[in-house]
């Protein structure tokens, strides 16, 4: 699969693939796509800056990725930087990446070289890497692994400076301190160690879920009348593996609790988060959560104590692509990654697919709870940078083209040609992966007899429905099967059904063939396909006579009345007839509403013709009132 | 006018479901209550003591309900891993539970925190019941193991490693402080006793057992595994007495009624069958939402709660008898106003004159009485008398069709009421034991309207209605006939066979034989 959502494999991995944003300016965004390779983007002009494929990409994926922090400003000449990180360089580190794998070692990249800058593997993890933050100014590096340790690594020598057992279960969080004295780890429950005895500080409840997730979210206590000392007071926000709910702790002077202060609801689990730091009291944290439905939500809190209820997101971003043409419903653009600004007013948002993110920065100044960002991403598709270019050619198909896909012989696969790159988002981020996805393939699969397939699927379960609802005696069960009224599926199911159950169902059927004529048609089609198919067996029953003999009986009754039954049939049909023809004459006033026949008297009396006629006609008006009257009832 | 005979109202047995005790019985409970626990509901236990509270095993917690509250009000949630099976004591003061970690834990209703911890299994333990002394624990684990615990030093007395997969139901005697019985993945139900260190009977079942239940007097065993329920004679060292498969998925819990006549069983499809432990049919069957996991019948059947698998707790209280009873009732008459006199013994020249007993006539009685047929007639053509009791209205038909004055009751109506007679033909004409009756009705009523037939729509629609309805029912007559075709086939070949058997008789030389029989 090339869709995004890294850890798909594992229910519990952190979703998403590792990515963040360089430190301080945001100028790159890291990301380490599944496919091993390790790209990194422009946020200005959203341009590949660069593309680094490890040479142990597929054994060892890049699990963690840290960008180290950047002390001097970017503004030096790469040949400084990359002179300076070769040396022993012990504060600008700005251009290096820490790449931490499923095998448990750790690449350092120097994005300047574009090349690697070294490897910390000996004496560290051997299972996967979880996470990896680097000290702000020791050039440290911490790492934590599902081994259970925590490992402290001196990045110029490449060597372990410490590695402690930092849990009972997998390590998958870790988090330093504003001021660089305690560090934070996180298994499914949260310790804070001091960085200098590695001892446990505090404890704190944790998820239910492995923590994907740690941040400080202040680095000044929110009480200033007592005396700081570095870690008592301050705040700290934590995010798991299928969990809706971001907590927030405070680390307190006094041990008691443990629980967490407040929390943040969002509508997903969170996929990646960012925050900007609230420096005083009266600054609100401002929180950026990314989940995995896509939704960015934004939350604006002043951190002041405990909090009962989960708090919901102030504002919440989304993007789609615009309805256009036939294809109106619009669809969403899923959001990857968002990271605030410098200025703190605007947020970098990453959307799109994995292999061709698109970063806009957004402002921030609506006070709409709800902002739907309309992006058209298909115009962008086109690689910009040479090197991002996949060597795939979407083979050029015509209508008479088969294409054999995996599947199940004998289904005739219909295929559409491939959607030509440049059309949706969906396809595109397949087809990136040049492979075609199992749900594509599904897709294509077009079984052109949807049909006939459920009718064979039907009469395969039909005898085992109607098994086990005689043998439970399931009204439900029994009216779905026994009311079908294909008489093909009859046939079938009462050829497979068991001869045990033969008795029961004649028993059922009698008890239904008392009903209504509309059901107990069905239940007739169902009694004579038993008959004709299991009348061998019948025979041989010794009791067939007391078995059957109810049934006989009742049928017998009520076939009694089918004399007078037909008798009142008859009188029916007349009367319908009857009434449909008088309804007929009254739509459509018939024109011959004459005597058909006209009696007349020879007078032997001399009579003026005038008369004559008037006498005729009354005659025929009144024949003709009979007749109708005979014709309308 | 004294000899006035009221209409004698035929009534017409209904071939099918009948309604028996059990189904009065069974049914009289109210609207279930449902509880949303926190995962599937594994165990219901009720305590055998008053208040009959029930304790509800779900996730990693035990609720304890009162009897009508739908809030718990007592939970035990001290457990690292999934609980199992809390069960109470015989005084229903004491509570124990296994737990997926391997641990049994003792509770007192009254405390929080467990009263002892047995250590011991190294797996999840699925089953713990006290032994009828009240001093014992036995619990099975899916280490193959079953142990036996003493509560007052919290020791581990006996182990028994005679199963060989998982041991996921057990039950102790309720007699005898040394028996009880556990059932295993292994198919086999073993009786084990405390003295011999040994189970000293064992049954197979032939499916993995999920629930074991003893009888009260310990003679039958029931087990439930796979799709059956199987009852053991324990006194005929383990005899197979019956073997029910009234389900269609696995059974899961049994229970039996506190009368000990009914033996109930709840199953992963969704029902829970009531058998009689006389015949051992089925006399009732519940329906529920999911499939059930645990079943439990309180105190004089009061209320039956039953687990599900999503979490739901179905609690079903029996309707209470004293509603109807709290009702004012009339005050009647004194006792010795009905047998003034009785008493009084004839003198010699006394003659005793009987008053006649009021004979007390229905309304419609009443009418034909006075032969008011239309008034009769329409009187049971009335909606609440032909959807309750249609056979009074063909018995009246009948009987006005007998003293041949159906036409005239049927003749002079408007086009409100000619419809409704119309609808009830409708209705019940294709009913076999209505339908001669109904028939010719059809046939006076046609003749005495046909001059005025297609002036109201409503009534010719009616006659439509009823055209259709007569065709189906020529239909479905005919389909019969033919079947009936077949069946004479088939029982003939039945009878030419008995006529065959005894020409061979003959053939083989018993030529008495022949004479016997023809």
């Amino acid at each position: 699969m090339a869709a995004g959502g890294g850890g798909s494999g594992d229910p519990l991995a952190p979703a998403g693939v590792p990515c963040a944003f360089s430190p301080h300016s945001q100028a790159y965004f890291a990301l380490a796509s599944t496919d091993g390779h390790l790209r990194v983007w422009e946020t200005a002009s959203n341009r590949l800056h660069q593309e680094y494929v490890p040479s142990a990409h597929l054994s060892g994926t890049c699990t963690c990725l840290a960008w180290a922090p950047a002390r001097l400003q970017a503004k030096e000449s790469p040949q400084r930087k990359k002179r300076k990180s070769e040396a022993v360089g012990t504060s600008n580190q700005t251009d290096l990446l820490a790449l931490g794998t499923a095998v448990g070692s750790i690449l350092l990249y120097s994005t300047v070289k574009g090349e690697l800058h070294s490897k910390l593997i000996s004496g560290g993890h051997d299972n996967r890497v979880n996470c990896i933050q680097w000290h702000q100014d020791s050039g440290c590096l911490y790492s934590c692994s599902d081994d259970k340790h925590i490992v402290e690594w001196n990045v110029q020598a490449c060597k372990v400076k410490c590695k402690w057992k930092g849990d009972n279960s997998s390590v998958s969080s870790l988090c330093i301190s504003p001021d660089g004295k305690m560090l934070l780890s996180a298994g499914r429950t949260i310790k804070l160690w001091v960085l200098e005895t590695k001892e446990v500080y505090r404890h704190f409840t944790g998820h239910a879920t492995p923590v994907s997730s740690l941040m400080f979210t202040t680095i000044r206590p929110p009480n200033e009348s007592q005396p700081f000392d570095g870690i008592t007071g301050l705040y700290f926000l934590s995010g798991a593996v299928h969990d809706r709910l971001l907590n927030v702790w405070q680390v307190r002077s006094e041990n008691k609790e443990k629980s967490a202060v407040m929390s943040f609801t969002v509508t997903d689990e969170p996929v990646y988060i960012d925050l900007t730091l609230s420096e005083n009291k009266e600054e609100p944290v401002k929180l950026a959560v990314v989940c995995r439905d896509g939704q960015v939500h934004l939350f604006e809190h002043i951190l002041n104590g405990y909090c009962k209820k989960p708090l919901t997101s102030n504002c919440t971003i989304q993007i789609a692509t615009p309805g256009k043409g036939k294809k109106s419903t619009p669809k969403p653009i899923p959001i990857l990654a968002a990271g605030f600004c410098s200025d703190k007013m605007s947020l970098l948002l990453v959307y799109g697919s994995w292999f061709q993110p698109t970063i806009e920065r957004v402002a921030l100044n609506s006070r709409e709870p709800h902002m739907c960002l309309v992006r058209d991403i298909s115009n962008c598709w086109a690689p910009k940078v040479e090197t991002a270019i996949t060597k795939v050619r979407t083979p050029v198909m015509n209508s008479e083209a088969k294409v054999l896909v995996p599947g199940i012989p004998g289904h005739h696969a219909a295929i559409k040609p491939a959607p030509p790159q440049t059309e949706q988002v969906e396809s595109k981020r397949k087809s990136g992966g040049n492979e075609v996805s199992i749900e594509e393939r599904l897709g294509a699969m077009d079984i052109d007899t949807p049909k006939k397939g459920k009718d064979d699927l039907q009469t395969n379960s039909f005898p085992v429905l109607l098994t086990q609802g005689l043998e439970s005696n399931d009204f439900e069960m029994l009216n779905k099967v026994l009311q079908t009224r294909n008489v093909n599926l009859i046939k079938k199911t009462v050829l497979r059904m068991p001869l045990h159950t033969v008795i029961p169902l004649l028993q059922e059927l009698t008890k239904r063939l008392q009903g209504h004529p509309n059901s107990a048609v069905l239940m007739v089609q169902w009694l004579k396909c038993v008959l004709t198919v299991h009348a061998s067996y019948l025979s041989t029953l010794p009791d067939l006579v007391p078995q059957l003999g109810t049934l006989y009986q009742l049928m017998e009754s009520r076939v009694k009345t089918f004399q007078k039954l037909s008798h009142l049939h008859g009188k029916l049909i007349l009367l319908i007839t009857q009434v449909t023809a008088s309804e007929k004459t009254k739509g459509a006033p018939s024109p011959g509403q004459k005597a058909k026949l006209v009696y007349e008297e020879e007078s032997s009396e001399e009579e003026s013709d005038d008369e004559i006629a008037d006498k005729d006609s009354e005659v025929s008006d009144l024949f003709a009132v009979c007749t109708s009257a005979c014709i309308s009832s | 006018m004294a000899g006035y005979k009221p209409v004698a109202i035929q009534t017409y047995p209904i071939l099918g479901e009948k309604i028996t005790q059990d189904t009065l019985y069974w049914n009289n409970y109210k609207t279930p209550v449902q509880i949303k626990e926190f995962g599937a509901v594994s165990k219901v236990d009720f305590s055998p003591q008053p208040p009959y509270n029930y304790a509800v095993t779900a996730s990693s917690r035990i609720h304890i309900y009162g009897r009508y509250s739908q809030e718990p009000i007592k939970t035990f949630s001290r457990f690292k891993d999934t609980a199992y099976c809390a069960t109470f004591r015989q005084d229903g003061r004491l509570l124990v539970a296994g737990s997926e970690d391997g641990g049994v834990q003792l509770f007192d209703i009254s405390g929080r925190a467990p009263l002892r911890q047995f250590e011991g299994h190294t797996k999840a333990v699925h089953t713990v019941d006290f032994t009828a002394d009240k001093y014992h624990v036995v619990s099975g684990a899916d280490d193959y193991t079953v142990k036996l615990w003493d509560i007052p030093n919290s020791k581990e007395i006996l182990t028994f490693k005679e199963h060989s997969d998982y041991v996921r139901c057990g039950c102790a005697s309720k007699l005898n402080p040394d028996l009880f019985i556990t059932g295993s993945y292994d198919h086999t139900v073993k009786m084990f006793d405390a003295r011999t260190n040994t189970s000293v009977l064992s049954v197979e079942h032939g499916q993995p057992v999920e629930s074991v239940l003893l009888f009260p007097s310990g003679g039958l065993l029931v087990s439930a595994g796979g799709r059956y329920v199987k009852v053991w004679d324990m006194l005929k060292g383990g005899q197979l007495l019956v073997s029910l498969k009234n389900h269609h998925k696995t059974v899961t819990c049994l229970c039996l009624s506190s009368s000990g006549q009914r033996l109930l069983s709840g199953s992963l499809d969704r029902k829970v069958k009531v058998y009689s432990t006389t015949s051992y049919k089925v006399v009732h069957s519940f329906d529920y939402a999911a499939s059930i996991l645990s079943l439990a019948l309180a105190h004089e059947d009061e209320t039956i709660v039953v687990g599900m698998t999503n979490g739901i707790l179905s609690v079903k209280h029996r309707k209470s008898e004293a509603k109807k009873e709290s009702l004012p009732r009339r005050r009647r008459p004194a006792y010795r106003t009905f047998i003034k006199g009785k008493n009084y013994m004839k003198q010699r020249d006394d003659i005793l004159i009987n008053r006649p007993a009021k004979k007390h006539l229905e309304l419609y009685d009443r009418d034909l009485k006075h032969f008011r047929i239309s008034k009769a007639l329409d009187r049971v053509l009335d909606p609440t008398c032909t959807t309750k009791t249609p056979e009074i209205t063909v018995s009246i038909i009948k009987e006005l069709n007998r003293r041949g004055v159906l036409a005239n009751a049927l003749a002079g109506r408007d086009e409100k009421e000619i419809s409704h007679v119309l609808n009830f033909l409708i209705r019940h004409l294709s009913q076999p034991r209505f339908a001669p009756v109904l028939i010719n009705a059809a046939e006076i009523i046609i003749d005495i309207y046909l001059p005025v037939i297609g002036q109201s729509p409503v009534v010719d629609k009616k006659f439509l209605l009823l055209q259709g309805l007569v065709e189906k029912e020529i239909d479905y007559q005919r389909e019969l006939l033919e079947t009936l075709g077949m069946m004479d086939m088939l029982f003939a070949t039945m009878r030419r066979k008995e006529g065959t058997s005894v020409l061979e008789h003959t053939s083989d030389g018993f030529p008495e034989n022949k004479k016997i029989e023809s």
